[in-house]
């Protein structure tokens, strides 16, 4: 296997983005990881787009993509794993120089949510397993995550004002990131005070529904000497899990299996421990995931995901700074664009150009813990510089 | 309902989408939904049980399947739905979601009914029905034995 790295990143705004179709937000992104790169078109010889795109009016949009952003002869392999979508765009661009198939490649994940309404777009999310669960209940994601906080709650003792501090971090985060969809900070009780959308779970639980598109250009050794690249960023490792469509085949609801599998590929893998981790970007699209992220990722103990974000472990300063971009909880969610976009804040954070966010670091060790669905797909990735 | 856009837009052609689903291998289900009975399907060569019931074994790669009722469980999690995705939006209630183990060892997913969510309590033993909504869609009653 290749050594592969992180070249160039992209990041567009996060949002209500009314102004600009799926290709346009797409350039954005692009241009941004080219020109970070110092490369063009012609130097990528593979394109991987994902994007879930349920809810466009265009069926098979990664032709379209790479057409308008220049790089029709360049792939597309189109690639789908719902939430995770951009981590296996990025983990599919990896293998392809890892196995010395090609030498560079960008991975674009693009996702436009807002052009339908909100009843239409939780029906498409809730729609991730129809004749077992959505035909006969009308689950929507926020249900499925509320199914795991109930029972992390039950069984843990894991409080709403636990959950509630979760989005207190994240939105202070995200009103220091100028791309976030959030600009503005909430307080605890503003949270526990904000309407249910699915009990436990209220609205400042949720992450809200984003536009967006992130790019991630990946290159071998030889390809990053060739460039003479300044700061390439280690790709590590990628470990993946997954589980079971239906939610009623699980073993339990208080913990991601798949989260569990992936990480303990990729920390095998990095040969490195989850004390050595220094800054990471978790799956927080309701609050309870990222509990049980901290959890499954080693950061505690099962059962103190709670207690470690009451002693505020996870902001700046503490034990493991966790979404300090804001999160897919603050920062927005734009399905695919979620795992570029992660790729896209760690790569900054071990470059030292992450500014008023900057994690203090010693080793330049970072993981990206990128959720698709309710842990059917998963994907932690390690980069190194 | 998505806010207004701030920016010029322009409205796409309505596509609609509805499917014939297939049931022939599943019909002991859905009819017995009807008459207020949950089956889940148990392999008769290896005994596997399967819910939501499925009538090939991926374990033996047989297709030889019986059905067996699910009457009772246990409430394994819960939660209450305000929000209501397209197609549930007519329902005035904001529905229980719930999970329960049988003691078959397959777990159900269904609607609680007559519980306060926050008097719930995982553990609580249910039983499991079925009926047809006044829409005409089937659903799985939960409700405290």
């Amino acid at each position: 296997m290749k050594r592969v790295a992180v070249i160039g990143v992209g990041n567009s705004k996060f949002g209500v983005r009314s102004d600009a179709t799926f290709p346009e937000i797409a350039f954005e992104a692009i241009k941004e990881a080219l020109e970070d790169a110092g490369i063009t078109q012609k130097d990528v010889e593979l394109s991987v787009v994902g994007t879930v795109g349920s809810r466009l009016y265009e069926m098979y949009p990664a032709p379209l993509i790479n057409e308008y952003t220049g790089f029709t002869l360049k792939g597309p392999i189109r690639v789908e794993a719902a939430c995770a979508t951009g981590s296996a765009a990025v983990f599919t661009a990896y293998n392809a120089i890892a196995s010395g198939y090609v030498d560079t490649a960008i991975a674009i994940g693009v996702e436009k949510m807002c052009e339908v309404d909100t009843p239409t777009s939780t029906a498409v999310g809730g729609r991730g397993c129809y004749l077992g669960e959505f035909h006969m209940f009308g689950t929507s994601f926020a249900c499925y995550y509320a199914l795991f906080a109930t029972a992390h709650m039950a069984k843990y003792g894991t409080t709403e004002e636990q959950l509630a501090k979760i989005a207190v971090k994240n939105h202070y985060y995200a009103a220091r990131n100028p791309k976030a969809h959030f600009q503005r900070e909430v307080t605890t009780e503003t949270v526990l005070k904000s309407r249910v959308v699915c009990w436990p779970l209220k609205i400042y639980d949720c992450c809200p529904i984003s536009d967006g598109a992130a790019a991630v250009i990946l290159a071998s050794e030889e390809k990053i000497k060739e460039f003479k690249a300044q700061d390439p960023v280690w790709l590590e490792a990628i470990g993946f899990g997954s589980d079971t469509g239906n939610l009623t085949r699980r073993e339990d609801y208080t913990s991601l299996r798949s989260a569990r599998m992936a990480s303990e590929t990729a920390y095998k893998m990095a040969k490195v421990e989850p004390e050595d981790i220094e800054v990471a970007t978790v799956h927080d699209c309701f609050t309870i995931a990222e509990i049980m992220a901290y959890e499954d990722l080693g950061f505690c103990r099962k059962g103190e995901g709670g207690r470690l974000i009451d002693e505020g472990q996870t902001w700046i300063g503490g034990k493991i700074p966790i979404n300090i971009d804001g999160g897919l909880k603050a920062k927005g969610h734009p399905l695919a664009a979620t795992g570029c976009s992660m790729i896209y804040e760690l790569t900054k954070q071990l470059r030292n150009e992450a500014g008023d966010r900057q994690v203090p670091l010693k080793r330049y060790i970072a993981l990206a813990h990128n959720v698709g669905m309710i842990g059917q797909y998963c994907y932690v990735t390690i980069l190194k510089r | 309902m998505s806010k207004t856009p701030e920016y010029p837009s322009m409205k796409s052609r309505t596509l609609t989408l509805t499917h014939d689903i297939p049931i022939s291998k599943t019909k002991t289900y859905w009819e017995g939904l009807k008459e207020g009975n949950v089956y889940a399907t148990k392999c008769k060569k290896c005994g596997e049980v399967y819910y939501p019931p499925q009538t090939d074994c991926p374990k033996c790669l047989t297709s030889d399947a019986e059905w067996i009722q699910l009457f009772e469980g246990e409430l394994e999690t819960f939660t209450q739905a305000y929000l209501k995705p397209q197609g549930f939006t007519h329902y005035e209630q904001n529905y229980m979601i719930a999970i329960a183990k049988t003691a078959e060892g397959v777990k159900v997913m269904g609607w609680l009914e007559d519980m306060d969510v926050k008097a719930a309590k995982t553990g609580t033993p249910v039983k499991i029905t079925a009926k047809i909504m006044p829409d005409g869609f089937p659903t799985i009653i939960f409700k405290p034995k």
